[in-house]
C-alpha cells in the first residue's frame, strides 16, 4: 500500500460523530453554567452541594434512559410517571397486611417484599405491553397511545389509593432499599442503580447490535424493515424496558417514603423529555445519547439549585426550566449547523 | 381578443440540467381546440416539457407563445392563471371536503371571513354537471372513484376557464370502464374550448383519442403529424425509439445453470399470475413502463408486500417477510433509494453494515475496528467519492448515494440481488459503474435481477428480459443480437404478443 493511500486509509476513519461533538457541546455549557454558578451563588462551590445535583435527580435519569431511547426511534413514551406511581403503589398493596385493620386503605395482600416487588414491576410493564401492542402492532402514533396510558396508569393508582396514599402495616424490609445509602455518605443505593443503569446503557447504545438497530429504526423505518430490522419486534422491547425502568423508579421511590402515594411522579414524564432534548435527542429520531441526557439532566439541576440559592421564589422554576431548554436547544442547534461536514 | 389558429407555439425550447440537456431546441405548435398526445420514452424529455409549460421549472432558452401572446409563468399558479392547467398524476383534490368546495376552493367570495354563495359557484358546479351528472356536488370526495377525482378536477379546470389542460398519465390508475367514461369527457372538451395535451404510454390511446400526436426522443422533436396519416402502431414505436446505439451486450458462455430462484403464479392487488425462474449467475430483467408492476413484483419477492402463489429459493420455499428472505440470502435495492433504502442521518460507517450486522459483531457486541474496516474496504471497491466514513450519507451526490444502498446488499452476502430502478436519476458516469458491478456480480456467480424501465439499460447487461405489462409477464426474451426493439415497445405499450419465443 502507498503511503499517500495510508493518509487517506486514516483520514477515514477520524471524526468525531455528530452525537459526541453534540455531547461535548453540552458538557461545555455545563461547565460554563456551573462557573457562573459557583460565582453567583453562595455556597454553590461546596462538595456536598455538587453531589446533590446529580444525586437529586437519579429518578429523572433512569426514566430518561428509556425515553432517550424511544425517541430515538422517534416515538414518544409519556407514560413513564404514571407508571412510577403505579408502580410505588401497587408494591406498597401488594406487601401491606391482609385484613389487618378496618381502614382499607391499610389493608393489602400481605405478600413477601420480593414477591411484592416482583409483581408490581410485571404490573409496570404491563403498560408498557399496552404501549407497545398499539404502536409496534397497531401504528397507531404513539404521542396518542402513550398519553392514554400515562392517564391509565395513574387513574389506577388513584383507585388502589383512594386518590390519596398507602403508607401503614408495612413490613420494616419495604424501607430498606431506598434508604440505604453508602457508609458515611449521602449516596444512596438508588443513586448507584441509576449510574449502573446509565453505564449500561452507554454501552448498550455505543457498543451493541440492538443499539445500533435503534438508530437505524429513528433515521428511516422504511429502510430499517427492508434492511431485515424487525422494527416492531425492537420497538416492543424498548416499550417493555421503558416501563420496567419507570416500574424500578416507582419501588425505590415508595420504599424510600414507605408510601405509596398516587400523584407521586406527576409531570416527570415531561421533565424526562426536556433532560432528554437538553442532551441533543432529535425529536425526528435516529440522533441523541444517553450521555447528553444526562448532561442535560445535570444542566438542569444547576439551573434549579442556583436559583434556589439565589433566593428565587420557586413560583419560578417552570419560567426558568423554560427558558434554559429554548436556548439550550437552540445554541445546539446553532452550534451543529455550524459544524463543518 | 383574436384568436389564432394555434394555442400554443413552441420555439427552440432548451432545457438544461447540470450533466445532460433533457429538452433539446425543441419547437412545434398545439392546434386549438385538439386533443394532442405527446409520447417518447421514459427519459424522452416529455415530463420537462411539460414542467416548462406549467412553470415548475424555468427553460434554459427559446419562447413558448400562448394564444400569440409571449408566455413564460414563474410557477405553476401563474400557468393557471394564464390559462394552462395539468392534472397530475398525484391529484390536487381535498379529500375530506366535498366535490363543491373541491371546485371553489381558493377563489370564494367571503364577507367579514364568512363564505358567500354565489353565481359562481352556480356556475362552476353547472359545469361539473354538464361533464358527469352522477357526481353530487354535496358528497365528499374521498368516497369517489379516482377517476371520478379527475373528472372533478377537469370541472375545476374547464370552469376557470382554462386553453389548455395538461393531462399526465390519467388512465394509470384507474379501471376499463371507468376510462371509456374518462374519454368520452375528454374528447367533448373540444366543444368547451378547451386544447388536451395528452401523455400516455399505452400507445392505444392516442389511436382513440389523439387529433395530433407529437414525438419527442432523447429530448428532441422527432415529429408532429395529425394520428389520421399514422397506419400503424408500429410506425409510431419506429418514431420512438429510432435508432438508439447500445453499448454492446455479450452473450454469456457455457450452459444455463440450476434455478436458483422459481416463483410460481404469483399474485396480489397488482401481479397475475407472474411465473419465471432465475438460474446462477444470471442477470434477469423486467423491463416495463411506469405502472407495469415492476416495482410490486420486487417487493413481493422481497416479502413486502403480499402475495398468493409460491416463491422457491435454493430449494426452500421463502417466508414473506424481509427479514427472513434477507436471512435466505436475497437482497434488494429499492426503487425509491432516499427514503427506503438509504439512512441519510447516519454516516456511510452507519449504512454499509446493516444488512448482515452478525458479519461485525460478536455475542451482539460490534467490533469497531472490523465495522470500519469493512466499510473503507466498499468505499475502496465501489469508489464511493468521500474523504471520511463519517460523512453523513445525506450529504453525498445521488450516484454515490446509490453506491452506499448498494454496499449495504453486497455486505449481506446476497446471492440473489434485486435492483429496482438502479440507475435513476445518476449520472452517466456512475451509471456505466454500476453496470461494471452488476457484471462482476454476474461472473463471481450471483444471480441478478434488474427492474428497469429503461430499455437500453436493459438491453445492455440483461440476458433474459421479461417484458411487463398491467401487472402480468407478457412475453420472455433472450437478450442477443436478433432483439426485436419494435416488439418489445409494441408489448410493453399493451400491443398483443403474436409470436412468442417461449416463456410467459
Amino acid at each position: 500500500m502507498s503511503v499517500e493511500k495510508k493518509q487517506v486509509r486514516q483520514a477515514l476513519g477520524r471524526r468525531l460523530s455528530n452525537e459526541s461533538f453534540n455531547t461535548l457541546f453540552m458538557i461545555g455549557v455545563l461547565l460554563a453554567l456551573f462557573g457562573i454558578a459557583c460565582a453567583a451563588v453562595p455556597n454553590f462551590y461546596l462538595p456536598q452541594n455538587m453531589l446533590n445535583l446529580i444525586t437529586n435527580n437519579w429518578f429523572i435519569i433512569i426514566i430518561g434512559i428509556g425515553v432517550t431511547f424511544l425517541l430515538i426511534t422517534g416515538n414518544f413514551d409519556l407514560s413513564v410517571g404514571g407508571v412510577i406511581a403505579l408502580a410505588g403503589v401497587l408494591s406498597v398493596y401488594f406487601c401491606q397486611g391482609a385484613n389487618v385493620s378496618q381502614n382499607a386503605l391499610a389493608n393489602g395482600l400481605g405478600l413477601p417484599y420480593g414477591v411484592a416487588v416482583a409483581l408490581a414491576l410485571l404490573c409496570a410493564m404491563g403498560i408498557g405491553a399496552i404501549n407497545a401492542f398499539f404502536i409496534a402492532r397497531l401504528k397507531v402514533p404513539s404521542i396518542i397511545i402513550t398519553l392514554g396510558t400515562m392517564m391509565l396508569a395513574r387513574g389506577i393508582a388513584q383507585v388502589v389509593t383512594r386518590g390519596a396514599q398507602r403508607n401503614t402495616s408495612l413490613p420494616d424490609v419495604f424501607g430498606v432499599l431506598g434508604n440505604l445509602s453508602i457508609r458515611g455518605t449521602s449516596i444512596k443505593i438508588s443513586v448507584l442503580i441509576m449510574i449502573f443503569l446509565v453505564i449500561v446503557a452507554f454501552i448498550f447504545e455505543k457498543m451493541t447490535v440492538s443499539g445500533r438497530r435503534t438508530y437505524l429504526i429513528g433515521a428511516n423505518p422504511v429502510a430499517a424493515r427492508l434492511s431485515g430490522i424487525k422494527v416492531g419486534r425492537h420497538l416492543t422491547s424498548l416499550y417493555l424496558i421503558s416501563a420496567l425502568l419507570a416500574g424500578i423508579t416507582g419501588i425505590l421511590m415508595a420504599s424510600e417514603f414507605k408510601a405509596g402515594v398516587s400523584n407521586r411522579a406527576m409531570g416527570y414524564e415531561f421533565d424526562a423529555l426536556v433532560v432528554s432534548l437538553l442532551g441533543g435527542v432529535s425529536i425526528a429520531g435516529g440522533f441523541g445519547s444517553v450521555l447528553g441526557m444526562f448532561v442535560g439532566a445535570v444542566i438542569l439541576s444547576v439551573m434549579t439549585t442556583s436559583a434556589t440559592g439565589l433566593l428565587l421564589s420557586p413560583d419560578w422554576q417552570f419560567t426558568l426550566k423554560g427558558i434554559v431548554t429554548f436556548v439550550a436547544i437552540l445554541a445546539q442547534r446553532f452550534a451543529l449547523d455550524r459544524r463543518k461536514g | 381578443m383574436k384568436l389564432t389558429d394555434n394555442v400554443l407555439e413552441i420555439r427552440d425550447l432548451v432545457k438544461d440540467f447540470p450533466s445532460v440537456r433533457a429538452v433539446n431546441n425543441v419547437s412545434f405548435d398545439i392546434k386549438r381546440n385538439t386533443i394532442h398526445c405527446l409520447v417518447g420514452e421514459n427519459g424522452a424529455g416529455k415530463s420537462t416539457l411539460i414542467k416548462l409549460l406549467t412553470g415548475a421549472m424555468a427553460r434554459s432558452s427559446g419562447k413558448i407563445l400562448l394564444n400569440g401572446e409571449e408566455y413564460s409563468p414563474h410557477s405553476p399558479r401563474d400557468a393557471k392563471q394564464k390559462g394552462i392547467s395539468t392534472l397530475f398524476q398525484e391529484l390536487n383534490v381535498v379529500d375530506q371536503l366535498t366535490v363543491e368546495e373541491n371546485l371553489t376552493l381558493g377563489m370564494e367570495d367571503t364577507t367579514l371571513g364568512f363564505l358567500r354563495k354565489t353565481d359562481k359557484i352556480n356556475r362552476i358546479v353547472s359545469v361539473m354537471n354538464s361533464l358527469e351528472p352522477s357526481i353530487h356536488p354535496r358528497q365528499r370526495v374521498s368516497t369517489l372513484s379516482v377517476a371520478k377525482k379527475q373528472i372533478v378536477e377537469i370541472a375545476k379546470a374547464v370552469a376557470t376557464e382554462s386553453d389548455i389542460i395538461i393531462m399526465d398519465e390519467p388512465t394509470a390508475a384507474i379501471s376499463e370502464s371507468e376510462i371509456a367514461r374518462l374519454f368520452t369527457i375528454v374528447k367533448g372538451l373540444r366543444e368547451k374550448n378547451v386544447t388536451v395535451i395528452y401523455i400516455s404510454h399505452r400507445l392505444d390511446e392516442i389511436f382513440e383519442l389523439g387529433d395530433y400526436v407529437t414525438v419527442m426522443r432523447d429530448g428532441r422533436h422527432i415529429d408532429t403529424k395529425p394520428v389520421s396519416v399514422i397506419k400503424e402502431r408500429s410506425e409510431l414505436i419506429r418514431l420512438m425509439i429510432g435508432k438508439t446505439v447500445f453499448e454492446q451486450y455479450t452473450p454469456k458462455e457455457g450452459a444455463c445453470k440450476d434455478a436458483i430462484l422459481q416463483v410460481r403464479n404469483l399474485t396480489n392487488h397488482k401481479l397475475n399470475d407472474i411465473s419465471f425462474d432465475v438460474h446462477e449467475g444470471e442477470i434477469v430483467g423486467f423491463y416495463g413502463l411506469v405502472g407495469a408492476g415492476k416495482t410490486e413484483l420486487a417487493r413481493a419477492i422481497y416479502g413486502a408486500d403480499e402475495y398468493e402463489g409460491e416463491i422457491v429459493f435454493k430449494g426452500r420455499k421463502l417466508h414473506a417477510s424481509p427479514d427472513k428472505v434477507i436471512g435466505a440470502g436475497i437482497a434488494l435495492v429499492p426503487e425509491e433509494r432516499r427514503s427506503q433504502g438509504l439512512f441519510t442521518v447516519l454516516t456511510i460507517r452507519g449504512n454499509v453494515p446493516v444488512m448482515n450486522m452478525k458479519k461485525i459483531s460478536r455475542n451482539g457486541f460490534i467490533n469497531a475496528a472490523q465495522e470500519r474496516r469493512a466499510t473503507i474496504e466498499y468505499i475502496d471497491k465501489l469508489r464511493i467519492a468521500t474523504n471520511s466514513t463519517e460523512k453523513e450519507a445525506s450529504k453525498l451526490s445521488g450516484g454515490n448515494q446509490q453506491k452506499v444502498v448498494l454496499s449495504k446488499c453486497l455486505f449481506a452476502d446476497a446471492d440473489l440481488l434485486m435492483l429496482d430502478e438502479p440507475t435513476r436519476g445518476i449520472d452517466v458516469g456512475a451509471k456505466s459503474e454500476i453496470y461494471g458491478i452488476i457484471r462482476r456480480l454476474s461472473a463471481e456467480g450471483r444471480s441478478i435481477m434488474i427492474f428497469s424501465s429503461e430499455l437500453p439499460e436493459v438491453m445492455n447487461i440483461c440476458d433474459t428480459i421479461y417484458l411487463l405489462f398491467d401487472g402480468s409477464v407478457k412475453d420472455m426474451i433472450r437478450n442477443g443480437c436478433d432483439i426485436d426493439m419494435e416488439k418489445i415497445i409494441h408489448v410493453v405499450t399493451g400491443g398483443n404478443v403474436t409470436s412468442g419465443d417461449g416463456g410467459a
